[in-house]
């Protein structure tokens, strides 16, 4: 199977390691792919930036794949692994309760206070039954990763993962790094945080 | 009643992330749920928050959104009878 | 079972409202207390809410004893006291590289966001930040993993504990779930009508939705080639989803459904205790449970849920009911709904707001979230054969 991946920062978009170009930047970029890429998921303007972020990452991940969509599935897993949690989302949360004067809590910003959420959003559009998760670390970490990959394969039903780092502090600081991986497949190689640190550390 | 109609399919469209559409897309008689605008249950608590702070209407029971949601010109028609702002 | 070797219970803590420990939490639950109270005006909401919340100074007190002093917060605070507690009662070395620590939680320090809270560097609303002060408390040199899967994170993090061992990377696993109740959680259910201003009533056909709670629980694992009677095993967990609302449970229960399935494999129904549930007594939850259970054919298998003793502990509710509920095998109990009255869901389910013995030996951990997570834990005293 040949390996995909996806890399999308607030500046830069690769699919299998070819740069894909673009004229936006930040939370704009996500709309451009979307609707160069998508335009036919409205409910993604409804969605958080982290929720895009993967929205989008995984739909050129599966886009490159090529293999038949949208036919229900349980052996297909997610699993995204980041460091600010729903940061964005619980920011944007924040300030509707902040002003006691002012004081409307938003249940549509409150749904995506939980980084989990885009794992479902991915699931919903896929029709994936089979499992999500998000796991929250301090720093992207490689080795963690790989050894969680590997984990998450002990579940006789995942055949396949859609994972690996999903990044965002706020609207315009955003980090994607997904793959696929196959259970046969090792998958220590497909993790590389080397990028994502360095943009990491520039934020 | 019509600035009101036309106001609210705005504030519809902000608060609702319905990027694609300008008011005159939405039929005020058309329904919000389901087969019209085909909205959801999180647009539907949207909708209480957007009616309380713009208007200044508490719904006592959220399930009173069933018939006043129905569609903008019922929507509207509530506005005009119960806003305090 | 063969020469395969089992993921076991080591031992345990919850520090809840209803007590500092596993025994004092049992001992409150079978007797029927709470600490769910109403609620008017605190944190400045404008709406009252029924929540169990811990008494603050007093964890303090506590906390000071053990030298967890005023350079952590509340939330870091229950976490190192519910680790510390369970890891007294062992001779591990918390210090070794052979242990990992594993934190369940939805929502960690959120409360530092507010722009009134001063005193805590920003990065502490960071979950893995927040573990490290944990993991760095015992001196643990590995990089704490956070499981943060909405409301059935405390299941998962039991099934990545399991993982861990089973893949044989760790000796021991302290697996914490917490979370505490603030200003940004309360408001936030409050605008998804999702909260009872009462005591909450799951199952019930008067139930109006959930409650909130404070809490932190811990289960510590480790793996065993042989077991004996009295070892509780983790034998099987599955995590599967909706696949249809991010907020909303699939109306046919499809995600707990297959949970379900994937985790009785062929042990006998016959051999269940009981189906612990998520129960948070909101119309759909329970509805969607009843559903997932009927259509996995344990409708006679009885079931109960513990959110009216102590509300929704968000991250802490899937290690606490776990903990609750090997306490209540050993005890040959099955513990009463607290709550429950008249059945309301349109699937049949076994169910009482009374305990009732039972000489079983096995029992099925449910939560689901948002996000349309669904998770499914099947524990066994002794194994399953």
């Amino acid at each position: 199977m040949m390996r995909h991946e996806v890399y999308i920062t607030t500046n830069e978009v690769k699919v299998d390691g070819k740069v894909l170009s673009h004229n936006e930047n930040g939370s704009a970029l996500l709309t451009e792919l979307y609707r160069a890429h998508v335009g036919d998921y409205p409910k993604f303007f409804k969605m958080d930036t982290l929720s895009k972020l993967g929205f989008v990452a995984s739909e050129l991940l599966l886009q490159a794949e090529g293999a038949p969509r949208f036919e229900p599935r349980e052996d297909r897993a997610v699993v995204f692994f980041n460091r600010s949690a729903s940061l964005q989302a619980d920011t944007a949360y924040q300030e509707t309760i902040q002003d006691p004067n002012n004081f409307y809590p938003s249940p549509a910003a409150f749904v995506y206070t939980l980084p989990n959420i885009v794992t479902g959003e991915i699931a919903i559009r896929n029709k994936y039954f089979g499992e999500t998760s998000f796991i929250v670390m301090e720093h992207c970490d490689e080795s963690i990763m790989a050894r969680e990959l590997q984990n998450a394969f002990l579940d006789p039903m995942t055949q396949s993962i859609l994972g690996g780092w999903l990044d965002c502090t706020d609207e315009n600081h955003f980090e994607a790094n997904l793959f696929l991986v196959e259970k046969s497949h090792v998958p220590c190689s497909e993790v590389s945080c080397q990028q994502l640190n360095e943009s990491t550390n520039n934020n | 009643m019509d600035d009101l109609i036309y106001t609210l399919k705005q504030q519809i469209i902000e608060a609702l992330n319905l990027e694609d559409m300008t008011p005159e897309d939405i039929d005020e008689n058309a329904s919000l749920f389901g087969e019209g605008l085909g909205l959801d249950s999180i647009d539907a608590l949207e909708l209480i928050v957007l009616m309380e702070k713009n208007y200044g209407i508490k719904l006592k029971d959220p399930s009173q959104g069933k018939e006043i949601f129905k569609s903008v010109a019922v929507m509207a028609d509530f506005i005009q009878k119960n806003r305090t702002k | 079972m063969g020469d395969k070797q089992m993921i076991v219970r080591v031992s345990d803590n919850i520090i809840s409202p209803l007590g500092m420990s596993t025994a004092e939490n049992y001992t409150a639950v079978k007797a029927g207390h709470s600490e769910l109270k109403r609620r008017d005006g605190l944190w400045q909401l404008p709406e009252p809410f029924t929540a169990s919340l811990m008494d603050r100074e007093m964890v303090n007190e506590i906390a000071a004893q053990q030298h967890i002093d005023e350079r952590y917060t509340f939330f870091e605070k229950m976490i190192i006291l519910s680790a510390a507690k369970a890891l007294e009662q062992t001779h591990i070395d918390p210090a070794s590289d052979k242990v990992l620590f594993i934190l369940s939680t939805t929502k960690g320090n959120v409360f530092l966001l507010d722009k009134r809270e001063t005193g805590f560097p920003s990065e502490r609303v960071l979950l893995g930040v927040a573990a490290r002060q944990m993991s760095e408390y015992f001196r643990n040199p590995n990089t704490p993993i956070v499981v943060s899967n909405a409301c059935i994170s405390g299941v998962c993090a039991q099934i990545q504990a399991m993982r861990e061992l089973e893949s044989g990377h760790f000796d021991y696993v302290v697996t914490v779930g917490a979370d505490v109740q603030s200003a940004f959680i309360v408001s936030g259910f409050q605008s998804f009508k999702a909260l009872s201003v009462d005591p909450c009533k799951p199952f019930d056909a008067n139930r109006t939705g959930l409650n909130l709670g404070d809490a932190a629980a811990t289960i510590i694992y480790t793996k065993k080639d042989k077991v004996t009677d009295n070892d509780w095993v983790a034998c099987r967990g599955a995590i599967r989803n909706d696949a249809n609302h991010i907020s909303g449970p699939s109306r046919t229960g499809e995600g707990s459904y297959r949970a379900l399935r994937a985790v009785l494999g062929d042990t006998n129904p016959e051999k269940l205790a009981f189906i612990n549930t998520h129960g948070t007594a909101t119309l759909y939850n329970d509805e969607m449970e009843s559903f997932a259970i009927e259509r996995a054919g344990l409708s006679n298998v009885p079931v109960n849920g513990l959110k009216g003793y102590y509300g929704h502990t968000m991250g802490a509710a899937g290690i606490l009911e776990t903990i609750l509920s090997m306490q209540a095998v050993d005890d040959n109990n099955i513990l009463a709904t607290r709550g429950f009255e008249t059945i309301g869901v349109t699937h049949p389910l076994v169910l009482s707001n009374e305990n009732k013995p039972t000489d079983k030996r096995a029992f099925i951990k449910l939560l689901s979230g948002f996000g349309g997570c669904n998770v499914a834990l099947l524990m066994a005293k002794g194994g399953v054969s």
